[in-house]
């Protein structure tokens, strides 16, 4: 069977039944928000990986490529949001080298919702999809279920309804870049100090028909302190008794050496060349 | 035929009555009934494909482009006739028969390889974990040499 394999699905379900309890994947427990301004668009996301109750990653990347002028926001099974995106990358390289035009970025929406929605939301990926295309700088979100929606600005994740109050008490029409990128740092920050789920720094991705520019650790608010304390030793604290010195002349007394020159690499490590 | 997009569930939609056990009527069977969590669940009808489990999403995505398909050329007989989805699918046919991809480069399990099928099937700029995960994951695929040698018969 190719594709996915559930030939472990019932034998899960036995043993759940008999109180083994099922695993579970990592999800980024996430903030992630996208917001238009005059002439492109930007989205902004926190790094923390969460797996449970423990922090499984303090600055994992949640900002996808898809194409040059598009990229995309995950929240959800975080293995979904990144094997989902670099598919869906590929089939829209291979759709903009069939039409022969930049790719746009409704058509990647489209993409997306057809595909998960074919998995009725056994995929957890939560996205954020935004970019500037011919038709001009665009914003979707896209749920797991395959549902999507298209607004000025938009928030995801389980920080996300701390990052909407900073939209809908802030945001206004026509921002500039300064702007946007401000509100949209604002509002992952209210998502890291306010959200369990999400925190560490923030990435901003800002796309404008001339290029776009990834913006890692914009803002990093919780640099991890020096401790006060450490258990490091000074060099000398031990005492040396006794001390012996092999110079490498007399290195053959012990072992075999053999000299294979400075310039041609080992026999075994020669590299195969096609001619 | 109905013009179905995504394919039916694959749990019945009718159950048989229980008659109970053959030396009690009307006493519930336990020993023939279908309790185990294990046991497959009975299949809806039509579905010819065989499940490895329970799991709803299966005998969707295993269904998934044949339905599709099924959708295109009954849409496809409504507008110009069966005659167009009959040539749509015996050139594919001939197509799929002319064309062989190695095994090495995923080819062989009905699934992957095929250029000249894809395009006439219109999957020529679409990947899917199909493609890249083709089954292949667990078994032993011989290289190219030995495949080519069972093929013409050279391994003596």
């Amino acid at each position: 069977m190719p594709g996915f394999d559930f030939s472990n699905h019932n034998r899960n379900l036995a043993l759940h039944a008999q109180g083994v309890p099922l695993p579970k994947a990592t999800s980024t427990g996430t903030t992630i928000v996208g917001c238009l301004f005059d002439g492109g668009v930007v989205i902004a996301a926190d790094t923390r990986a969460t797996s449970g109750p423990i922090v499984a990653d303090k600055n994992c990347e949640k900002l996808h490529y898809i194409a040059p002028q598009i990229w995309c926001a995950g929240a959800g099974t975080a293995a979904d949001t990144e094997f989902t995106t670099a598919l869906i990358s590929s089939n829209l390289e291979l759709h903009a080298l069939s039409t022969g035009r930049k790719p746009r970025v409704v058509t990647v929406m489209t993409m997306l919702k057809q595909h998960l929605f074919r998995y009725q939301g056994h995929i957890g990926a939560y996205l954020v999809v935004a970019g500037v295309d011919p038709t001009g700088s665009q914003l979707f979100t896209v749920h797991a279920h395959g549902s999507t929606d298209k607004l000025p600005y938009v928030t995801m994740g389980s920080g996300s309804l701390a990052a909407m109050s900073v939209f809908e008490t802030q945001w206004k029409g026509e921002l500039t870049r300064e702007e946007a990128v401000k509100i949209c740092s604002d509002a992952i920050q209210a998502g890291i100090w306010n959200d369990l789920g999400s925190g560490s720094n923030v990435d901003v991705c800002v796309i404008t028909a001339e290029k776009t520019e990834l913006l890692r650790n914009y803002i990093t608010p919780n640099v991890r302190e020096q401790k006060m304390r450490d258990y490091k030793f000074a060099k000398g604290t031990t005492a040396v008794l006794n001390e012996k010195i092999i110079t490498k002349e007399e290195i053959s007394k012990y072992v075999t050496v053999q000299d294979i020159g400075d310039g041609e690499a080992g026999v075994g490590e020669k590299m195969e060349v096609d001619t | 035929m109905a013009l179905r997009i995504v394919p039916p569930a694959s749990h019945p939609l009718t159950t048989q009555a229980e008659l109970g056990a053959p030396s009690a009527p009307g006493v519930h069977d336990t020993l023939r009934a279908n309790l185990s969590l294990t046991t497959p669940a009975p299949k809806a009808q039509g579905s010819h494909f065989e499940l490895q489990s329970t799991h709803p999403l299966e005998s969707r995505l295993a269904q998934w482009r044949t339905q599709q398909d099924a959708l295109q050329m009954e849409m496809l007989r409504r507008q110009f006739g069966i005659a167009e989805p009959v040539k749509r699918g015996m050139e594919l046919h001939i197509v799929r028969a002319g064309e062989w991809t190695p095994m090495c480069l995923g080819g062989g399990f009905g699934y992957g390889g095929g250029l000249h099928a894809d395009i006439l099937s219109g999957r020529d700029t679409e990947i899917g974990w199909e493609d890249v995960f083709v089954g292949h994951e667990m078994r032993d695929v011989p290289d190219f040499h030995t495949e080519m040698e069972r093929r013409f018969g050279m391994n003596w």
